[in-house]
């Protein structure tokens, strides 16, 4: 071959070498930003003041009267909101204004029956108020415009009817008049299409602002507020402002999507009013703020994961790794020190040395089974603990996962500790063992603590082996070792893919996995820092 | 003290043996022999947590392989745990599933992952070296749950997107994720096994004449292929081994895909199948050894994997003499 083409296809192999590398430090970032970032989301955001009155009312934090205030406030410009949207319904809802108007008519008899009047009057009153309820019902059953408009005239022309001043009977003519109202706005026939419509928009108001005010509050938390986030309250305008159709655009095509402004779709109406003064005041509405909810660490969740935040999670997983750290930790520096000081080449120690590579090598998952079967089922229940999964067993399961990490990182601090530390203390007339914990001991250790922090990152990671001995996606914070816990890594799992309710809030579905990554990281890094200074000191520097 | 260095005896300490026989010290001799004795024990640990491993996980198969026999088991791509009074326990395709997604994963994660090790060793200075290792560190340090969230709510929506397919949780979508999850593991052992070649080797092709693509390819891989296929031995257990990133990202349809090619359908492999199943099933079932049985498949794969690698190693620190 000649010179030319093998210098370019050496060229070209090393701008291959190069790319892989290219790829593999883009795979890290392009997994771990949008991870990072929308799980960050979950801690700094703008908090709107529905998040503000969540935290005030459900964890009590935060300035009571200033929120209060801010309620307040928020709620006088909400309140024009509402009051069209609830005008325009109630002239559009037929079965509901025929249901007020069946309930006024017995009230009304009631009023008549308690009111001290001669019998006489009491049922001309009770004939007259029959009369202006068929001429309701049949105005709101009425199928065409003109028909309807009559039937209410006939209504409204009892209004100035001396007889019922100061009665029950006096709401039928606002009734009336409501409804006259909407017809003059309305176009009957496109009835079926401003209900569906005006459902969505009912649903997004309750998604931005909550239920108004005055109103009894539903039973679930999670619908006791409006949006809390400004990103959450950004979506929900969209979809208040904008009508999302799906129309075919022929046989046989895709269904396309379109967007109509409902600004449009209610033009004319007495609604349409609600779209322009919504988009116009929904930051006095909802006040964002920019917020740092470092308590997210910290809170437990509510409604599922919809509010709140993850700290059982992290103490589950604390608990779980802490304590499987301190099973392995001693077992795993006595056998490394086995290992360099006492045993020779001989056939023991290789039997060890492939038993501990063999565990390195075991699946997680099988880390589970063996969990499952010897701790769950047969050792913990022989000890007299609870039967079932549990943070003891959990531990012990993931302290054999990481025996082989902590047997193999001690081994290597011990056997880089210089000879001539050992021997100096020899000679000095230490016995091995003394020389062993006062020497070698002391300067393998930032060794194995970096071995040990390596391991408890790895710990805290695991999943498949605590997936049937500790781990549990709800339930209660627990009180002793031999309860089952919520864990960073088997709720991440379950947020994921198993809770439909954590789809609704993504920025804690992104912060469970988030918190669990960043003390991965946090650990990891402190280790690479730690070996990078001992490997300075090693070299003398 | 002074009185002893002056002193013109001769100094009897040095000419004894430093050691003491066990019978001048026989305190001392008690203690080291007894303290050797519960060091042993207690590093005994690990070689009992292996034996409990398989004496636990073969007593909860045994029943299985008693009941169904070996034939059934591996004759067989129905795997109808639930049905009633049918249940059929064919775990061809979940072995299928498994070993289909860890080749697709070797595919990606081989050549990239010995082309970072080439370039770690061979062709970046020492300091940009030191930079990108914590780098290959971190990724290997990210959790598998990490992965697999990434896999379901980040890359299967893009993949149901842009690839227009019908799921985004396919065989494809984790063969991708467990080759950047394998990827850490080939690169740094195939890094130490290129680094351990030495120089003379590299400087003798060098003097010859060769490029350094020439060098690599036809000396330094070759020296070193002990060691590299180790390397992807040990990203393939890592690959087989993987329950969470599957189990979220494979989709968990039991079949064989067909055309056999098509990476773009769903497949199970036999962690995710223990994985989903375990919590719902009755102790004690046909269904509960089953998936002991599955366990117990794939312990017996890492062993074998992991003694091939042992093996491996063994001879690549032979051959490489001095330098390993």
């Amino acid at each position: 071959m000649n010179v030319p083409l093998r210098q370019s296809a050496d060229k070209v192999f090393t701008a291959l070498a190069l790319l892989s590398v290219v790829l593999v430090a883009a795979a890290l970032v392009g997994i771990l930003l949008p991870m990072m970032w929308r799980g960050g989301s979950a801690v700094v955001f703008r908090g709107t003041v529905e998040f503000r009155r969540m935290q005030l009312e459900q964890f009590n934090r935060g300035d009571s009267a200033a929120v209060r205030a801010e309620v307040e406030e928020a709620a006088k410009i909400r309140q024009r909101a509402f009051e069209i949207l609830d005008g325009f319904a109630a002239g559009l809802d037929t079965s509901e204004l025929e249901t007020k108007v069946k309930q006024l008519h017995r009230e009304f008899g009631v009023q008549i029956a308690n009111r001290d009047i001669p019998q006489a009057q009491a049922t001309e009153l009770r004939k007259l108020s029959k009369e202006l309820r068929d001429g309701l019902l049949s105005a709101l059953e009425a199928g065409s415009k003109d028909q309807a408009l009559s039937h209410l005239d006939e209504v409204l022309s009892h209004a100035g009817d001396g007889r019922l001043k100061g009665t029950l009977a006096s709401t039928y003519f606002d009734l009336a008049r409501k409804y006259h109202n909407t017809l003059t706005t309305v176009d009957l026939n496109r009835r079926g299409e401003y209900a569906e419509s005006l459902k969505q928009v009912m649903e997004a108001m309750k998604n931005l602002f909550g239920p108004p005010s005055g109103e009894r509050l539903p039973a679930v938390t999670m619908e006791q507020y409006g949006a809390t986030r400004w990103d959450q309250a950004t979506q929900h305008l969209d979809r208040l402002l904008w009508a999302e159709t799906w129309a075919g655009s022929g046989e046989g095509r895709t269904l396309a999507k379109s967007r109509v402004p409902r600004e449009e779709q209610f033009a004319g109406t007495e609604l349409a009013e609600l779209f322009p003064y919504v988009r116009n005041n929904i930051q006095a509405m909802l006040r964002p703020q920019w917020t740092f909810y470092w308590r997210y660490f910290t809170d437990d969740s509510m409604s599922g994961h919809y509010f709140g935040g993850v700290g059982p999670e992290v103490l589950g997983t604390l608990l779980v790794t802490v304590l499987a750290i301190a099973f392995a930790l001693p077992v795993g520096v006595v056998a490394a020190a086995y290992l360099v000081e006492c045993a020779r080449d001989s056939l023991a120690t290789r039997v060890l040395r492939m038993c501990v590579n063999t565990l390195a090598g075991v699946p997680s998952i099988v880390f589970g089974l063996f969990g499952l079967a010897f701790f769950v089922i047969y050792l913990l229940p022989k000890l007299g603990l609870r039967e079932g999964s549990s943070i003891l067993a959990g531990a012990l399961t993931l302290a054999l996962l990481v025996l082989p990490v902590i047997i193999r990182a001690s081994e290597e601090a011990i056997r880089t500790v210089p000879r001539a530390y050992k021997e100096a203390s020899m000679a000095l007339g230490a016995s091995r063992f003394r020389c062993f914990v006062t020497v070698t001991l002391p300067a393998a250790a930032p060794g194995i603590l970096t071995g040990l922090i390596l391991s408890m990152s790895r710990a805290a990671g695991e999943t498949a082996p605590i997936l049937f001995t500790a781990a549990v996606a709800m339930g209660p914070v627990p009180t002793s070792l031999s309860q089952p816990t919520r864990t960073l890594s088997y709720s991440s799992y379950d947020m994921a893919v198993g809770d439909k309710m954590a789809m609704l809030a993504p920025h804690n579905q992104f912060g469970m996995v988030m918190t669990l990554v960043a003390i991965v990281l946090l650990l990891n890094i402190v280790a690479i820092m730690l070996r990078g200074r001992m490997s300075k000191k090693l070299r003398g520097q | 003290m002074t009185q002893a260095i002056h002193s013109e005896k001769p100094a009897a300490g040095f000419t004894r043996p430093l050691l003491l026989s066990p019978a001048q010290d026989w305190g001392g001799w008690l203690l080291g022999e007894a303290g050797r004795a519960v060091l042993l024990t207690i590093t005994g640990t690990s070689v009992l947590a292996v034996l409990l491993i398989f004496v636990f996980i073969i007593r909860q198969a045994w029943p299985f392989f008693q009941s169904q026999g070996l034939t059934e088991a591996l004759g067989s791509t129905k795997w109808y745990p639930q049905a009633q009074g049918q249940a059929q326990f064919g775990m061809l395709a979940l072995i299928f599933g498994s070993l289909y997604v860890t080749a697709g994963a070797l595919v990606l994660a081989v050549p990239i992952g010995i082309l970072t090790a080439v370039v770690l060793s061979d062709i970046v200075p020492f300091r940009v070296r030191q930079a990108v290792k914590p780098i290959i560190e971190i990724l290997a340090a990210i959790p598998s749950v990490a992965y697999g969230f990434f896999a379901v709510l980040v890359l299967a929506p893009l993949m149901q997107k842009h690839l227009g397919l019908s799921t985004g949780t396919n065989a494809l979508n984790s063969a991708v994720m467990l080759a950047i999850m394998a990827i850490p593991t080939i690169v740094s052992v195939a890094e130490d096994s290129l680094w351990a070649v030495g120089r003379e080797l590299r400087e003798a092709s060098y003097a010859c004449g060769a490029t350094r693509a020439e060098t690599l390819l036809k000396v330094v891989i070759p020296a070193a292929h002990n060691g590299i296929i180790a390397a992807v031995v040990l990203g393939m257990m890592r690959a087989i081994g993987e329950t969470m990133l599957v189990w979220m990202a494979s989709g968990n349809a039991c079949q064989i895909p067909s055309p056999w090619w098509d990476l773009t359908q769903s497949v199970r492999t036999m962690t995710a199948t223990i994985a989903g199943e375990m919590g719902e099933t009755p102790k004690g079932s046909t269904h509960y050894h089953a998936l002991f049985a599955v366990g117990l498949m794939l312990l017996t794969f890492s062993l074998v994997l992991n003694l091939a690698t042992e093996y491996l190693l063994h001879r690549a620190k032979r051959s490489s003499g001095g330098h390993a």
